[in-house]
């Protein structure tokens, strides 16, 4: 679906030190409850054995898919998939709180606020965008991690970043056949071999290491931007969720039209 | 007033419930923060005030969002230098402070023993009656140095050294010996200045010893090192752990606990034995290089190799490239520099190595002084002269330590110990010395040698619940500061909503209290716009002026010689004649620290990202996104105790033991145990932050380096059993 915006967040893995100081801004900016979060910095934890170790953090949100999967099972048209913006948004006056897109979110990005009675998640702060803000996560970066625009703008820093970028990866997640093509662009990150995904609900979701509540393992095939799915058995919600990471070499972005010069 | 005794639980009601009531009390600060918020171009008074953060001593530019009356969000202010329009998680988290649910909202006066948490409320009166009453009662039996004061750093700080001075006491505890008095005095025997500004804007190359920066945050620097770094600088870092900084510098050496000496000692000497070193720079600028050849020549990269366990080979090409790299190049000087006995000396040799490659000018800079000569000042009388001498020792036992810096953890034994002589009252403002100071058993019990301990904070934080006054204070978006002058703008710290509860800004505080003892001549201000106004009066620019903008512009005179440095040579002391005139070593030499007996470990001591020091545990939204505070340690070393992640441990060290939960990583070495320090906190009246984690204070083993007077945080040893 082409929107007239197609906002998107690039995330540079090489700048985030995990401060976590974007996930305090957006409970402050979203009166977010105290057990709740909208966003996590994703703790890889420290690979390697001593003293050759490494660690990397993945910060993420809701990766506002083009083809989102909440978007399908929500029955009261409640989430919907913005057509100017782009953005995957929640009308919280028409959500009934059945909860059955935040089990269908194949990132665990969704949450039920108890207070309230609706489903929440990341809105890319739109109450900001509309007086020309960044969202609070992106205007706090300490390391300058997070970046945040419209793709369909070449200028705009969301493909400055994606256009300078050493490597890009997306988390794609296949489900019945159908790609997520989620809107977070990770950037010079290291060679990602093994990556924790969140996959189920249920559970907390402010996990006390800072790491996602469950720890399913998936191979993130060898490195090249060829598509690589890896199956994944056991997961509930009678869709077959595949989980694919897709490494996009420089030249590919730049056979396409939008970051043309 | 009712007597009211107050347990935890009715304590806790006070919060919010209370603010009616005593809204009527005396010292109503006036509305000022309507007055700032009428600035703004909304006729509800809603949008952005600019200010400044303190959640840490950084001090980074705010712009607090308010919405009917209440902080709904912090923003960086782009405008700041320390924060190019960015917060990390403690400045994001400040609103918190503000309506915490265990704010105390009212003086109190305690009514059981110390440490059972009974107080009952009082009205600032009598509490502000009650501790000037005790405290000329003391200066009356036993002299005004049997008053001890103690705060560190902060905005307010100038009016609490009129009230200790006027009072006429020279026993002054910061805290700065538990952080950074190593290098603090190293820079000043070698630059002449406490600490020369950093500019990353041309570095190249930079060594890191311990200096954590990601988890240790310092807003603008911090970011500087993340442009640094994805510009292609190359980063060393050396720590026993793997921290987040490890995880993204260039190349991580995991350095013997207490070597750090040696390892730069063995830089100098590579650097000087091949014939490295910036010697138009030295010859022009420096005083000693020719003493430093012999004084080093035995530190080769091989003699350190097996002291340090890092290769002679690694070393050797850090020297190489550090010194190709100079003058882009930088060793750092750390910040917490209380690590070892040898850490002045690390820090002599970290300034000189900076020295002999010419840095100088480039990477580091003259001190920007927080020069307030553009201003004015209230106007008062010279301070009573002091005869007695200073419990901690300063400066007749240690002489080169600042006054203002002092040796705190010295003051705590001086007051336990009762000699040179007894200290009989303890004034804290905004410090947590009970979970601050090493070996905490001390600190109560010196605490119990008190007639009166009176705090002022914004919450019952561990040393409030042991003290006998509690006179609470306006929290940072309540309350003005003086303003601090950064480069050519006079910064503005503002209230941007009223007092939440009957609290009173530092400045107000400090005069009523004055007033009491006799000193309204040191305040001579009628209240805290008064004060702003009298600072301001020279530049000509308005209070309003400044309010709205966050700063007052200063004609700043012609910047400061670069190639100028205030010591005794007027040159960069590479060899010091001052430290040799009173026996100490004029040029850094290996000294070793003592070493773990077998089966015990260093206990390590750093910073998490998300909490400063003492005070903002109880801060839930700093608590929301903290990680359990846990003792590190390395998987093989938890073999051989056959502890596994996340069992409750037993830590012991030679004063103190405590449980706490075992984190096994990789990110740390086999001969090194690590802990968070801030956590453990005693007050039930942290509903927050009480009973998470364990605090590492009750195991520091406490000593004074004689010449910087710092403590030394890793030089304890702990053994650790299954709890």
């Amino acid at each position: 679906m082409a929107t007239k915006k197609h906002y998107a967040f690039v995330i540079d893995v090489s700048r985030c030190i995990d401060c976590r100081s974007c996930q305090v801004a957006c409970s402050v900016e979203n009166n977010v409850p105290m057990n709740n979060t909208r966003i996590w910095v994703n703790d890889l934890g420290v690979q390697g054995e001593f003293p050759k170790l490494e660690r990397t953090f993945l910060p993420y949100n809701c990766m506002h898919c083009d083809q989102p999967p909440c978007v399908q099972v929500c029955v009261s048209g409640a989430t919907f998939k913005d057509k100017v913006s782009g953005l995957v948004l929640v009308d919280q006056d028409a959500c009934i709180g059945c909860g059955f897109c935040v089990d269908a979110c194949p990132y665990n990005a969704r949450y039920l606020n108890k207070e309230r009675g609706v489903v929440d998640k990341c809105n890319a702060c739109v109450q900001r965008l509309d007086q020309g803000m960044q969202p609070a996560c992106v205007a706090t970066c300490v390391g300058k991690s997070r970046v945040f625009g419209d793709l369909n703008d070449p200028e705009s820093e969301a493909s400055v970043a994606l256009r300078n970028a050493h490597d890009i990866l997306r988390l794609e997640v296949e489900t019945n056949g159908v790609d997520t093509d989620p809107n977070i662009f990770y950037i010079n990150s290291p060679m990602m071999k093994e990556l924790n995904l969140p996959i189920s609900t249920g559970q907390p979701l402010v996990s006390q290491m800072g790491v996602l509540p469950r720890d399913p393992k998936y191979t993130i095939a060898e490195i090249g931007w060829k598509k690589v799915l890896v199956p994944l058995v056991g997961l509930g919600i009678g869709a077959s969720f595949l989980v694919q990471a897709t490494y996009f070499g420089k030249q590919l972005l730049e056979g396409e039209k939008e970051f043309d010069e | 007033m009712t007597r009211t005794q107050l347990t935890r639980r009715e304590f806790l009601k006070l919060g919010g419930a209370a603010t009616g009531a005593l809204a009527a009390a005396q010292f109503v600060a006036p509305r000022v923060a309507q007055a700032a918020r009428s600035l703004i171009d909304d006729p509800n008074g809603d949008g952005y005030i600019p200010t400044m953060c303190e959640m840490c001593v950084w001090r980074c530019g705010v712009r607090a969002r308010v919405k009917d009356s209440r902080v709904v969000k912090l923003e960086g202010n782009p405008e700041h230098p320390h924060s190019h329009g960015r917060l990390c998680a403690r400045g994001q988290s400040g609103l918190m402070n503000t309506y915490d649910p265990n704010r105390v909202l009212t003086p109190l006066i305690r009514e059981g023993k110390r440490g059972e948490g009974l107080f009952r409320k009082a009205s600032w009166e009598e509490a502000l009656d009650l501790t000037a009453k005790s405290m000329l009662k003391i200066k009356d039996q036993y002299g005004p140095e049997a008053m001890v004061f103690s705060s560190t750093h902060n905005l307010s700080q100038v009016q609490f050294e009129n009230l200790l001075n006027g009072f006429g006491s020279p026993n002054y505890g910061t805290q700065r010996s538990l952080c950074f008095n190593a290098m603090i005095v190293a820079n000043l025997m070698t630059y002449g200045m406490e600490e020369p500004n950093r500019d990353y804007s041309q570095l190249k190359y930079i060594i890191l010893t311990g200096r954590n920066l990601t988890e240790a945050i310092s807003t603008s620097e911090t970011t500087d090192l993340m442009d640094a770094l994805a510009r292609g600088t190359k980063v060393i870092y050396i720590d026993p752990r793997f921290t987040k900084t490890a995880s993204k510098a260039t190349e991580w050496c995991p350095i013997a606990p207490g070597t750090d000496l040696a390892f730069h000692l063995a830089l100098i000497n590579t650097i000087l034995a091949e014939d490295r070193w910036n010697k138009e720079f030295v010859a022009n600028y420096t005083e000693g290089f020719d003493l430093l050849v012999p004084a080093v020549k035995d530190y080769t990269p091989e003699w350190a190799a097996p002291i340090t366990g890092i290769d002679a080979e690694v070393i050797r090409r850090i020297a190489r490239e550090f010194s190709d790299a100079s003058p882009y190049a930088l060793a750092h000087n750390g910040w917490r520099t209380s690590n070892f006995i040898n850490s002045f000396a690390t820090e002599r040799a970290i300034a000189i190595l900076n020295a002999i490659m010419g840095n100088w000018g480039v990477t580091m800079l003259p001190a920007a002084a927080e020069d307030s000569s553009a201003l004015g000042k209230p106007p008062q009388p010279a301070y009573p002269r002091i005869s007695a001498a200073r419990l901690d020792g300063v400066p007749w036992k240690y002489p080169f330590v600042p006054l203002k810096l002092g040796i705190f953890q010295q003051l705590r034994d001086a007051i336990l110990d009762g000699k040179p002589y007894q200290a009989h009252g303890w004034f804290i403002a905004r410090q947590n010395p009970v979970l601050s100071l090493p070996d905490r058993k001390r600190t109560l019990e010196a605490m119990g040698k008190m007639d009166i301990i009176v705090t002022t904070d914004i919450i019952l934080n561990d040393t409030s619940w042991y003290s006998d006054v509690i006179l609470p204070e306006s929290s940072y978006l309540e309350r003005y500061d003086p303003l601090v002058p950064i480069g050519d703008k006079a910064w503005l710290r503002q209230p941007v909503i009223e007092p939440v509860g009957n609290t009173l800004s530092a400045l107000m505080i400090y005069k009523e209290l004055g007033k009491r003892l006799g000193l309204s001549d040191y305040f001579q201000y009628t209240d805290d716009e008064d004060y702003l106004r009298q600072q301001l009066a020279p530049t000509g620019i308005t209070l309003e002026e400044t309010r709205l903008h966050g700063y007052a512009s200063l004609s700043v005179s012609e910047a400061a010689d670069v190639m100028h440095w205030n010591t005794p040579s007027n040159k960069i002391e590479i060899y010091s004649a001052t430290l040799k005139k009173s026996n100490f070593d004029p040029l850094p030499t290996w000294q070793e620290p003592p070493l773990p007996k077998p089966g015990s470990f260093y206990l390590l001591s750093g910073k998490a990202g998300q909490h400063t020091q003492f005070g903002t545990q109880n801060n839930q939204l700093l608590h929301k996104y903290q990680d359990v505070p846990r003792l590190w340690m390395n998987p093989k070393a938890a073999e051989q105790l056959s502890l596994r992640d996340w069992d409750w441990v037993e830590v012991t060290s030679e004063v103190g033991n405590v449980k706490v939960q075992l984190n096994v990583t990789q990110a740390i070495r086999p001969d090194s145990v690590y802990m968070t320090p801030g956590f453990g906190h005693l007050s039930k009246g942290l509903t927050t932050a009480y009973g998470v984690g364990a605090s590492s204070s009750v195991l520091h083993v406490t000593y004074v380096d004689p010449i910087s007077g710092g403590q030394a945080l890793s030089q304890t040893f702990v053994s650790v059993k299954k709890a």
